[in-house]
């Protein structure tokens, strides 16, 4: 499960960015980019949550 | 910039506050790239971007000058904080209360502590700039230094009330969260660069065939030098350097990630450094440097440097999703740690209503655009501020016991204000301020003498100090 989360994050990302790149060869509209870029996104937090959810506090840099 | 060390080593990193980090909590090179490429994609590079691009920066002085200065940075990542922290393995504060003695490293508590609370006002800014794209309420403009209008003071209430309560109640939440929103920021903020780009090619009617061709483009529309907007300083090659360079002056200048690089196996991990240098402050920048040049291009007169409505424009929810996840991941963190330090001064007050209150006065620095749209001279002054110190370790730890003199003296003398330290701080400060303020010289640049003069300082005077003084087992 972990894993397919993984490769459905991973291609998150892709989808995030390649709109942009496709916009900057001028073969996309904007609308649809940030269309893509929403779909992208939502998809990112759904599938890398589970996975990516661990503790990075920062209590290490604490002015204590 | 960022503001935020934080690793996943800080698991077990409160273990280790006292203590050096033994060998088999150190971590392995992979932990630093991850850390420090996430963190410097934060929600002041929106602004600090578009600021580069009001202060008339011309595209070689800008590429040149980041590529340079945040190298310099990663070289002082590398060769001043790095080799202390992995023969010490302590963290800054231990490693100062050792030096200085727990009075003077209280005062510094409080100075960062009042540095952070501003920093993470910068951040509320950020984010609640992305709230007036909904509620079409007048934003402040580039040389605003006090809010203008109902609606913002009332959204930088909210998104600054909501940050407090959550960093108060839920810190560790929110960093986890910033761990999963770390590579989509960074990919939005290169969308917006792509995005800017091929908005430029359009306006501009530019035929681009090669790199050449973006250059071109890239120091004739999009940074084009000449003369700042009005209330602006002028950028050249010098000052981009030098603020890339000292942006994060109190982390690697100032030994802050003294407690971050105590958990790598070796020193030069500390190359890491450039993942967060080369991804925030050159990628990032440049790609929210694009955006603003385009919203002046298409109006000139338009000169508001408003992170929200840029990315809004770029990218759509995606983007004002980004400079509200950018803005309250940052100043999260941001906040907590400010209210570490000020509970430091008062040890036996709750963490969560000093948090609660720190987060106030956050949200209260945030109203006032003047620190968003001042950002370049103040993050310059945060540097400045806690230099000194990292003077102080530097020479402490590398050439006072080579002089004759004793390290870490206020361990050995039992005091708790070393004044040799703190005159060494004082006076560079004092220094640094008549040259900024009698002799012209600007803020960006006064860090660099600064430090000789802090280092210098501390061993003349722990000469004085150490024969007036005398440890605790020689009296």
């Amino acid at each position: 499960m972990c894993r397919i989360l993984q490769i459905v994050s991973l291609l998150a990302l892709i989808a995030l960015t390649l709109p942009s790149v496709i916009f900057l060869a001028g073969r996309m509209e904007l609308d649809m980019v940030k269309w893509l870029m929403l779909l992208a996104t939502i998809v990112w937090f759904v599938a890398a949550t589970p996975w990516m959810w661990k503790d990075n506090g920062a209590d290490q840099q604490d002015a204590s | 910039m960022d503001t935020e060390h934080q690793s996943q080593q800080t698991q077990v990193g409160s273990e280790f506050e006292r203590e050096p980090v033994p060998r088999n909590a150190l971590l392995g090179f992979k932990s630093f790239i991850g850390m420090y490429a996430g963190e410097h994609c934060a929600g002041t590079e929106l602004m600090i971007g578009p600021l580069f691009v009001a202060a008339g920066v011309s595209a070689f002085d800008l590429i040149v000058g980041l590529l340079v200065g945040n190298g310099l940075a990663v070289l002082s990542w590398m060769f001043l904080c790095a080799p202390i922290a992995t023969r010490r393995r302590l963290t800054l504060y231990y490693q100062l209360e050792k030096i200085c003695g727990r009075r003077l490293v209280t005062l510094y508590n409080l100075a960062n502590g009042v540095m952070f609370c501003f920093l993470a006002g910068a951040m509320v800014t950020v984010s609640a700039t992305a709230v007036g794209v909904w509620f079409k309420f007048p934003m402040p403009s580039l040389n605003d230094l006090y809010p203008n209008s109902v609606g913002w003071v009332v959204a930088v209430a909210v998104v600054g009330g909501l940050i407090a309560i959550v960093a108060a109640y839920g810190y560790k939440t929110v960093a986890k969260f910033a761990n999963v929103a770390s590579p989509w920021m960074v990919l939005v903020f290169l969308a917006f660069g792509f995005v800017g780009l091929r908005q430029f090619i359009v306006v501009t009617n530019s035929e681009i065939h090669s790199v050449g061709d973006v250059w071109t483009l890239a120091k004739t529309h999009i940074w084009k030098g000449g003369e700042p907007l009005p209330g602006q300083v002028k950028f050249t090659i010098w000052h981009v350097m030098f603020f890339a360079w000292f942006c994060n002056m109190a982390m690697h200048i100032g030994m802050s990630d003294l407690s971050v690089f105590r958990f790598a196996r070796k020193s030069w991990y500390a190359i890491a450094t450039s993942a967060g240098m080369y991804v925030g402050h050159f990628m990032a920048w440049i790609s929210a440097a694009i955006l603003y040049a385009y919203q002046l291009h298409l109006d000139p007169t338009d000169t508001d440097v408003l992170p929200g409505p840029l990315a809004y424009r770029a990218a759509g929810l995606a983007g004002l999703l980004c400079v509200i996840i950018a803005g309250w991941t940052t100043a999260n963190p941001t906040i907590y740690r400010a209210g570490l330090a000020f509970q430091a001064l008062s040890p036996k007050s709750s963490r969560f209503k000093v948090t609660l209150i720190t987060g106030a006065i956050a949200t209260i620095a945030g109203m006032f655009p003047a620190i968003a749209m001042k950002l370049l001279g103040f993050v310059a002054l945060y540097g400045l501020i806690l230099m000194p110190m990292g003077a102080v370790v530097f020479v402490d730890f590398w050439l006072i016991p080579k002089l004759g003199l004793r390290g870490s003296y206020a361990e050995l003398s039992g005091k708790t204000f070393n004044w040799a330290a703190g005159l060494a701080w004082f006076v560079t400060l004092a220094v640094a301020w008549v040259l900024v303020r009698f002799a012209n010289v600007q803020i960006f640049f006064v860090s660099l003498p600064g430090w000789f003069v802090a280092a210098i300082l501390y061993i003349v005077l722990s000469k004085f100090y150490q024969k007036q003084i005398r440890p605790v087992a020689a009296k």
